[in-house]
């Protein structure tokens, strides 16, 4: 018997071995391939064959973001047959850590990132971002102001893909069924989320396990309490890491109140986005809080169609005492698009880059997805078939008598990112103070 | 006679009761994989019953249609069979060669640098993970097969090593006396006599490798970053990223990861057990 | 013979593979980490050495020390849940005989072959407090099913579940190899002496598996050290900190908030505590042995 065994893992060593040959052939034969496929006629500035490696936090590539992102790089590939681009794609929280492992050792040619603090001033400090020329973009179509993120001392290094507006999701038809409405203030809000458990469902499916969408929901919170000083509030705070600020302590008790008050599902504090999300697509939560890129919910195949074409939305309600109306309106332009300073392709790359952001690839595209609203003029692709969802979303925008600008997570140094992400499920679920999470968090700035 | 007999009877009384405490136990560490089986072919708003299993409406094979042919399936099968074979066939040759220069040759040094290498089994793999990202990306390892390979057969070996040792001891050594005799020269000894005769252990070896190193992703999703040497459990990472939205896909890729290993497992149950069982009784 | 046996060039062309896997992959690393934790280097650019900073700091860090109570909880989970519950499921085993043994040791073993990506991932399902299978079992026997395992005060129960769960089958076919190897003339003489089985099992079962406890405890207490890959995908140390571990906490620290020579030298504290860890517990083994041999001699 023993003799089998090993002439069994004998021979698996050995047809291994050959497979290591043969794996090792292979990938030269491929590539020898390629080299070989014409290139000549490619007409693009060079005739050398190129890979560009692509790292994007868009791991869902059939849908929504993704897809679009996806389309325009199968079609760069197409028009320039010399150019292979490789996608390595990781959820946020994965691709955010390994972004810096790569920031490292030299990143990818073409990166997601985010024109925020938290994100990008650490990388722009090391100079691992190849900078950009400002006026090759004036005939893009950027919204103004939305660059800004993307720049140090004057100089771009990024290009913003979407305008990110805050909103809490809602199951229209359930709403109906049940006879629910829209709540008009905070106060409503809660009272409508003992309503809805009574009836059997989650009130709020929240992605709490993750932490950004918390802190952009106490970012959401305090700029309805403290309206057009929430800026310079959290910058103040960020600066001197006191912490301490009575509306900055209001928007936290809120948050813990609305987490005891139940709005947020059982167990929030440690599920994930998909989970979030899959409650409410799947019926089970009556809304769901999350950014407006997720308005492509309206137009993904997976989800019952019963829903799909239900899905609504209204922005955080009016706080009783605040200062923020119910136009002012939690949005920024978070998540883009960089080059790396290091890419031995660095032309090719921001050729690349500036095929994507060429008025009719993202910013269509994405229109054309339900993607929620690019950073750019979007004017010209109104077709009129838009989902209800994404006109909402345009009328919250047009109407909006001011925007928030980067939630609060983001306007801190990384340690104090890390801090506050971890920490707010603590303060929401009560194992931690109040006053414990905003001394701790201010400690996180220093 | 007699006392065989009532002892035969006090066995026989008690194994209902036997019974039902391994089925209780065997329910319990099967049942999670059966519930993973049952919803890998339901759809995915079936997942939200009350039930503890669901009768799918239709029974859903695309689902595993899609994790198998978007979630590159074989690729990564062929990686993970690939890396794992290299690691253990490398583990073993290593591992004999220092086991007897450790062991059976003359030299000064030999007890310490067998204990320089057993400590290997005393750190922990991943504190070398950021230190290790570092070596590997100015030397153009990461995203090659190496940046997998050093470190599954770096930390296998001190086990492996351990084993070799053990074993070796029993042989005797008249046995290699007498091939010097013949004008053996040491690399024949040691390939020709030494390692026939450790088939055995070269299969726990085999195995304890195999286990420790099939299933681990961390490295995996550090050090690699395109399709090419990725291995399977990290298509389970890749795929709950790529179909959030769909869970009963996500199940029907983690049931499709999970099967290789368990139907080798099933199929060489009694030797895999019994490789175990002397590796750990003996390390 | 000797001179064979000592051929210099021959020792060192066997060694040297084996040598240089360890310089390379153990020895270096370490070396870059003790390096690298004496600096403020975020990872990225320039940076500069701050002496004992980081350790300062990493003495004050509450996360830390979270991580190492999980670790301790964790072994002890082990040892007092895990491997008795192995050891008695071992022991009925092995009376079963015939061909249910087979059967019942290959199923408990399963789980154990599986990914911890998959298990892990299957967990987070199980979990699940509104559609998860725990709480569905608990509403299928008439309660309101509606626990949140993963609170704050009880996730590090959850996770203590799953990889007691996930390693029972090792755990179990070790004590099961130790009892076969037991030598049956000892079972005979206690049937002689009419011992029951309970008896049996703690006067000779127990005793004679001393040895096998003891390497289970050891690997029982370094593996709840090392933990990181069933925690990184399950709950990745949260809520909060609760379930943080070391190495998980090395990983956060230095890819994810930029701190990658403070991440460096909790890996350093970390193979220091592992070490440790071992020669403490190989110790006490071994005086217990000798002990226990004078004893006898006695």
């Amino acid at each position: 018997m023993r003799k089998k065994i090993v002439s069994v893992l004998l021979t698996t060593a050995m047809v291994t071995a050959m497979l290591a040959g043969c794996g090792g052939k292979d990938t030269t034969a491929s590539s020898d391939g390629s080299e070989k496929s014409p290139s000549a006629e490619a007409g693009s500035s060079s005739g050398d064959e190129i890979t560009l490696k692509v790292f994007s936090n868009l791991p869902d590539r059939k849908n929504g973001q993704g897809l679009v992102e996806q389309k325009i790089i199968d079609e760069y590939m197409e028009e320039n047959p010399n150019v292979k681009i490789e996608v390595e794609a990781l959820d946020e929280e994965a691709y955010k850590t390994k972004f810096k492992a790569y920031s490292m050792e030299g990143l990818p040619d073409v990166v997601s990132i985010w024109g925020q603090p938290a994100f990008l001033d650490e990388v722009l400090d090391a100079g691992v971002l190849a900078e950009l020329n400002e006026s090759d973009y004036d005939d893009y179509g950027f919204v103004s102001g939305s660059l800004e993120g993307f720049k140090k001392d004057g100089k771009l290094y990024g290009l913003p893909r979407n305008t990110d507006v805050a909103g809490f999701y809602y199951n229209q038809k359930m709403f109906e069924d049940n006879g629910w409405e829209v709540p008009k203030t905070y106060d409503e809000l809660l009272e409508l989320a003992g309503t809805i458990k009574d009836a059997g469902y989650i009130p709020l499916a929240m992605d709490g396990g993750d932490g950004w969408p918390m802190a952009v929901y106490l970012s959401d919170l305090l700029y309805k309490v403290a309206g057009s000083d929430y800026s310079s509030i959290v910058s103040n705070a960020v600066a001197t890491g006191d912490f301490t600020d009575s509306s900055i302590v209001k928007a936290t008790e809120l948050l813990k109140e609305t987490a005891d008050a139940g709005l947020f599902q059982n167990g929030y504090d440690s599920q994930d986005y998909a989970t979030a999300q899959n409650l409410f697509i799947n019926g089970q939560a009556a809304m769901y809080y999350m950014g407006s890129w997720d308005a492509s919910m309206a137009l993904n195949e997976d989800i019952d169609e019963d829903i799909r074409t239900n899905i609504r939305v209204f922005t955080m309600p009016v706080v009783d005492g605040g200062k923020g109306t119910a136009t002012d309106i939690a949005a920024w332009n978070g998540g883009g698009y960089g080059v790396s300073a290091s890419s031995e392709h660095k032309d090719e790359a921001i050729k690349f880059l500036n095929y994507m952001y060429q008025p009719d690839k993202l910013s269509k595209y994405g229109w054309e997805n339900g993607v929620g609203m690019s950073a750019q003029d979007q004017s010209a692709y109104m077709t009129g078939d838009e989902t209800e969802l994404q006109m909402q979303f345009v009328d919250a925008v047009n109407n909006a008598t001011s925007v928030s600008g980067t939630p609060i997570n983001d306007c801190g140094p990384s340690a104090f990112k890390t801090g506050i992400e971890s920490e707010i499920q603590s303060v929401s679920n009560g194992s931690m103070s109040v006053d414990d999470f905003l001394s701790s968090i201010g400690k996180a700035c220093q | 006679m007699e006392m065989i007999g009532s002892k035969k009877k006090k066995k026989k009384l008690s194994k209902p009761i036997l019974y039902v405490i391994l089925i209780i136990v065997a329910v319990i560490q099967i049942f999670p994989l059966i519930w993973l089986l049952d919803f890998s072919l339901a759809s995915s708003s079936e997942m939200f019953t009350n039930g503890l299993l669901v009768m799918p409406k239709k029974i859903q094979w695309g689902n595993y249609v899609k994790a198998f042919v978007d979630g590159n399936f074989l690729w990564y099968l062929k990686n993970s069979i690939l890396i794992n074979g290299l690691a253990v066939l490398l583990v073993i040759v290593v591992s004999i060669m220092s086991a007897f220069a450790c062991r059976r040759m003359k030299w000064k040094l030999s007890t310490f640098v067998k204990t320089l290498l057993l400590m290997g089994l005393m750190i922990p793999i991943h504190a070398t993970l950021l230190p290790n990202y570092k070596i590997y990306s100015r030397l153009g390892m990461t995203d090659t097969i190496w940046a997998l390979l050093i470190p599954y057969v770096a930390f296998s070996l001190p086990q492996g090593l351990f084993l070799m040792t053990s074993f070796m001891e029993s042989i005797p050594v008249e046995l290699e006396e007498a091939a010097v005799m013949d004008g053996c020269g040491i690399y024949r000894i040691l390939f020709q006599i030494i390692t026939p005769m450790l088939k055995s252990s070269i299969a726990t070896v085999a195995i304890m490798t195999f286990l420790n190193n099939w299933n681990e992703f961390m490295m995996a999703s550090t050090y690699l970053s395109s399709d090419k040497w990725k291995t399977l459990p990290f298509s389970v990472l890749e795929f709950t990223g790529e179909y959030s939205s769909n869970y009963a896909v996500q199940f029907a890729v983690m049931a499709l990861t999970a099967a290789p290993a368990v139907i080798v497992y099933i199929i060489l149950n009694k030797h895999i057990t019994k490789g175990v069982a002397m590796g750990a009784v003996k390390g | 013979m000797k001179k064979l046996y000592s051929n210099k060039w021959v020792i060192l062309s066997l060694v040297l593979p084996g040598l240089f896997l360890f310089v390379f992959a153990i020895l270096a690393p370490i070396c870059l980490s003790v390096y690298y934790g004496f600096t403020n280097y975020s990872g990225m650019g320039s940076y500069q050495f701050v002496g004992w900073e980081n350790y300062k700091n990493l003495f004050h860090d509450a996360a830390f020390g979270t991580s190492l109570r999980n670790s301790l909880l964790l072994a002890i989970g082990f040892i007092f849940i895990q491997h008795p519950l192995a050891m008695i499921v071992a022991a009925v085993l092995d009376k079963l005989g015939g061909k249910g043994e087979n059967f019942f040791r290959c199923v408990y073993f399963i789980p154990n072959v599986i990914s911890v990506a998959v298990i892990a991932y299957l967990w987070k399902f199980i979990y699940n407090p509104d559609f998860g299978l725990l709480n569905n079992i608990i509403k299928a026997f008439g309660g309101k099913g509606d626990i949140n395992w993963f609170n704050y005060d009880t996730a590090i129960w959850a996770v203590l579940i799953v990889l007691i769960w996930h390693g029972f089958g090792w755990g179990m076919l070790i004590y099961y190899t130790g009892i076969k190897n037991i030598d049956p003339v000892l079972y005979e003489a206690a049937a002689i002496d009419g011992a029951t089985q309970i008896q049996i099992f703690f006067k000779i079962t127990l005793p004679q598996m001393k040895p096998v406890i003891q390497v289970n405890v050891t690997m029982a207490v370094i593996s709840a050290l090392k933990q990181m890959e069933t925690v990184y995908l399950l709950t990745n140390g949260g809520p909060g900190n609760s379930t943080q571990f070391a190495a998980n906490y090395l990983y956060q620290q230095a890819f994810k908030a930029y701190k990658y020579g403070y991440g460096n030298a909790i890996g350093v504290v970390f193979i220091i505590i592992c070490l440790l860890v071992t020669v403490i517990l190989n110790k006490i083994f071994e005086e217990r042995e000798a002990k226990i041999k004078v004893k006898e001699v006695a």
